[in-house]
């Protein structure tokens, strides 16, 4: 073997090889088992449990993945598990005792940096090639039926009903799950040109598990979740979530013909774009060799030059500037990200799916909106609100990540068959008159309760991943709110009504949505987008409600008497204080009034809170990635902006020269928006008249010039904008 | 012997050189005649703009006076990096109140013009 001596013990090698060895081998007509081949599987489990588990080491998991254990024997063993043999006892037994083995080998390595050990250090990037070689060897072998095999592993325990189910059996179901999930993370740890781990990517992945009956299996167990299954509810989810997170819900719904016209589209498209970028580069290109030395100077408004030497400096001052910048070396220092803010996260990720897994994966998605969407996420949530022992950490943002996946998937299919339905009148697309039953697990108060508590913790623990998955869900719930306001369904109204109005009733909600938008430092590109999101579409949404009901309830802190009132008219026991109840019952009411009168402002004062640079800043951030965002999310940006500038006349915010920079780049750099982008009319529009505005406050109030440089003082800011001081009224 | 003392040269004066000061841009550079008060001093004479339907060009003659100023006030950095610093720099209590005190001033002048 190829590993150095000292990698490992040579005693615990010697041991793990003599056993391997015994467990049989492959002859030319399939597989013959060693004389005690159970009792060797049973002991290579030992030693995975005593020798590696609880001395917490790798070292025989390295062993076993030298001496091909995994690719050589035990899938060669599930192999030769016939159908015909699933009720014969001893064979169902060798299985089991292979699955048990297979579970801690495929476990993921998650353990953080600080806990990790040399030994695990030596071990792990091995070990990781290995676990993409165990994939590989299962979902290609020739047999096509390993992942079938394991799945019968489980089907005696499964068929038991509840109550009679041992522990062995709930034992043997979560293993198999587990197995199932290892599998479907895995990826490879290192493509490369050569190997680019395509034969266990999503695609492939997602063709094994459907081809096998895997997804069957899994939907099986969702849909019946609370009923004949209990525990297994986050195996069953952890393992959705790693088949489709990341997957393009919008790529995944357009039928062949649509997504043909778009690749082609994209593609001249693209080539478009490239051309543009060429000849714009050429443009700045020298015509003359790179030793035809030119130099230009460039005279200043007091006499001085400045001086610059190449030959696309002679194309205008602009280039010429810029060129004097660019030459500069000197990089303003950022501060350092010691925790990660702004490292890419695996939410940062698009997969798009190829060929058969795409169909496959869209029937998966659709079937389980069907049928497993509401058992399994009610009782997963309702695990959560228990804090229940078997959820990891990584497992509540994958729960709310999944909500809002679903959720967008649901909207994207109602689009795609109300689309069929308008082609085809004839054609059965029910699904678009459906009522949104098929989610209402996730529509209801204690869903809101529960990703209200979570935002506001991981915000306030600065957990920037965990409230992302928040983020999304937020919005996606808003959109789907949205949507069934639309919907021709008078229970649909009268529910997304509702609805909305206990969203908007809190006024910490309200408030936490803000501070979210202001807390932007160095997130992500994903995080940023989905935070801005978030606000754009929830901000909407309440401009439009608060407009349909001049009369809105707002639930904020002060008002803890009039809510204790509330909840006593509606029935709910309250310690009792009956005596002073007639006292404060007129307090109570002149306070309710006096909140009823408040309401009707109450928009145009959340707004206010926007109009702060640090909300400003943000917008900015997202828009700075202007190259890559599409029409939507610039629009996002501009209706910000609008907001702010035009409707709440709050311009002197926006003055800013590095705003201005900015905003200039965008619209008349070679490298900004490009030309065919489909946002570029209404950028240019917006832009324009900010700019007009600017210079017409430049020329009526100089002493813009130096405040442009900085973030406006609160006093000032009045007198900036109106050009006269706030009238103060003091009450005599 | 003297040679000798020489090669190893313990007996030579050690010279302790200074680190190069390198240039801060600072409230006090800031302050200093290259900086704001020349800012406002020329900017509103020296910029002409052409108004309505010339956004873009007036734009483009303002963000290079700036760049100009920006590069006379601290040569090292970018024009980005350097706006960058200075809008930080106007967070400080002094420079808040001086900037008050500027506008104080031109509304002190407009008063006195009408």
């Amino acid at each position: 073997f190829a590993a150095a001596p000292e990698t490992v013990d040579p005693l615990i090698r010697a041991h793990i090889l003599s056993l391997v060895s015994a467990l049989g081998g492959v002859t030319p007509t399939g597989y013959d088992l060693g004389d005690d081949a159970l009792a060797c599987l049973k002991d290579l489990r030992r030693w995975l449990r005593l020798y590696d588990e609880k001395l917490n080491r790798y070292d025989v998991a390295r062993c076993m993945a030298e001496a091909n254990l995994v690719n050589g024997d035990l899938v060669e063993i599930l192999a030769d598990w016939k159908e015909e043999d699933t009720e014969n006892k001893a064979k169902h037994r060798l299985a089991l005792a292979c699955v048990e083995i297979l579970v801690p080998l495929t476990w993921p390595f998650e353990k953080s940096l600080s806990e990790m050990t040399q030994n695990h250090h030596r071990h792990q990037p091995v070990l990781l090639h290995a676990q993409a070689s165990y994939k590989s060897a299962i979902l290609r072998h020739s047999s096509r039926k390993i992942l079938s095999s394991i799945a019968r592993v489980a089907l005696p325990s499964v068929a038991i009903p509840a109550i009679e189910r041992t522990e062995r059996d709930e034992g043997i179901i979560r293993l198999v799950l587990y197995f199932f999930r290892n599998i479907a993370m895995i990826e490879h740890p290192n493509p490369n040109e050569s190997d680019t781990g395509e034969d266990i990517n999503r695609c492939a992945t997602i063709e094994a598990f459907n081809d096998q009956n895997v997804i069957h299996l899994l939907l099986a167990i969702a849909s019946n979740m609370g009923g004949e299954f209990v525990t297994q509810d986050v195996v069953v989810m952890e393992a959705v979530y790693h088949l489709l997170k990341s997957v393009d819900i919008e790529q995944l719904f357009r039928t062949e013909e649509e997504e043909r016209n778009k690749k082609v589209g994209s593609l001249t498209d693209l080539l478009k774009r490239e051309d543009e970028m060429k000849r714009a580069a050429a443009r700045s290109r020298s015509t003359r060799h790179n030793r035809f030395g030119t130099t230009v100077w460039m005279e200043k408004d007091d006499g001085r030059r400045a001086f610059v030497s190449g030959q696309d400096a002679l194309l205008g001052r602009d280039t010429a500037q810029k060129k004097m910048d660019s030459s500069k070396k000197w990089k303003k220092p950022k501060g350092s990200d010691v925790k990660g803010v702004g490292h890419k996260t695996e939410f940062d990720l698009v997969v798009t799916l190829e060929g058969a897994s795409k169909p496959q994966m869209r029937t998966f998605v659709e079937d389980f909106l069907d049928a497993g969407f509401n058992p399994l996420f009610s009782h997963v949530r309702r695990a959560i609100d228990r804090d229940a022992e078997r959820l990891l950490n990584t497992n509540q943002r994958q729960f709310f990540y999944l909500v809002a996946w679903f959720l967008k998937a649901e909207r994207a299919r109602r689009k795609a068959a109300a689309k069929l339905q308008l082609q085809q009148p004839t054609a059965d697309a029910a699904a678009a008159d459906d009522s949104f039953s098929l989610v209402a697990s996730v529509l209801n108060q204690e869903m809101l309760i529960t990703l209200n508590r979570r935002m506001t913790e991981w915000y306030e623990s600065k957990s920037w991943l965990e409230l992302q998955s928040g983020m999304r869900c937020f919005t996606q719930i808003l959109l789907t709110v949205q949507d069934m306001t639309a919907s021709p369904l008078e229970e649909d109204q009268e529910i997304a009504e509702n609805i909305q109005n206990r969203l908007f009733y809190e006024e910490t909600t309200l408030d936490l949505i803000i501070g979210i938008l202001r807390s932007y430092t160095k997130q992500p590109f994903g995080w940023l987008d989905d935070c801005t999101e978030m606000v754009h579409v929830h901000l909407k949404m309440l401009e439009r409600y608060s407009k349909q009901h001049d009369h809105l309830f707002v639930r904020s802190k002060r008002q803890q008497k009039a809510k204790k009132k509330r909840q006593q008219q509606d029935g709910i026991d309250m310690p009792a204080d009956d005596d002073n109840n007639e006292e404060d019952d007129e307090e109570l009411s002149l306070q309710s009034r006096n909140t009823m009168r408040e309401r009707a402002f109450d928009f145009k004062k959340f707004e206010g809170k926007l109009l702060q640079q640090s909300c400003v800043s943000t917008f900015l951030a997202f828009l700075d990635n202007y190259k890559e965002l599409s029409y939507a999310q610039v629009k996002r940006a501009i209706t910000f902006f609008h907001r702010i500038f035009v409707k709440r006349q709050e311009e002197v915010l926006l003055f800013r020269i590095d705003i201005v920079e900015q905003f200039y780049r965008i619209m008349q750099d070679p490298d900004g928006l490009p030309q065919g982008h489909p946002a570029r009319k209404e950028m240019d529009q917006f832009v324009k008249y900010y700019l007009r505005k600017l210079i017409k406050k430049l020329e009526n109030r100089p002493e813009m010039y130096v405040e442009l440089l900085f973030t406006k003082l609160n006093s000032t800011m009045h007198y900036l904008t109106h050009g006269y001081d706030k009238e103060i009224r003091v009450r005599v | 012997p003297a040679e000798k003392k020489d090669t190893l040269g313990i007996d030579e004066e050690v010279k302790i050189r200074r680190k190069r000061v390198t240039v801060k841009l600072d409230e006090e550079r800031l302050m200093s005649s290259l900086g704001i008060p020349k800012l406002r001093q020329d900017a509103p004479r020296k910029l002409k703009f052409k108004g309505k339907g010339h956004e873009y060009r007036d734009t483009a003659r303002l963000l290079s006076y700036y760049q100009f100023w920006a590069d006379d006030l601290y040569k090292k950095a970018k024009f980005r990096d350097t706006l960058k610093i200075i809008e930080k720099l106007g967070h400080s209590k002094s420079m808040k109140d001086q900037r008050l005190n500027w506008i104080e001033e031109s509304k002190r002048k407009e008063r006195l013009l009408r």
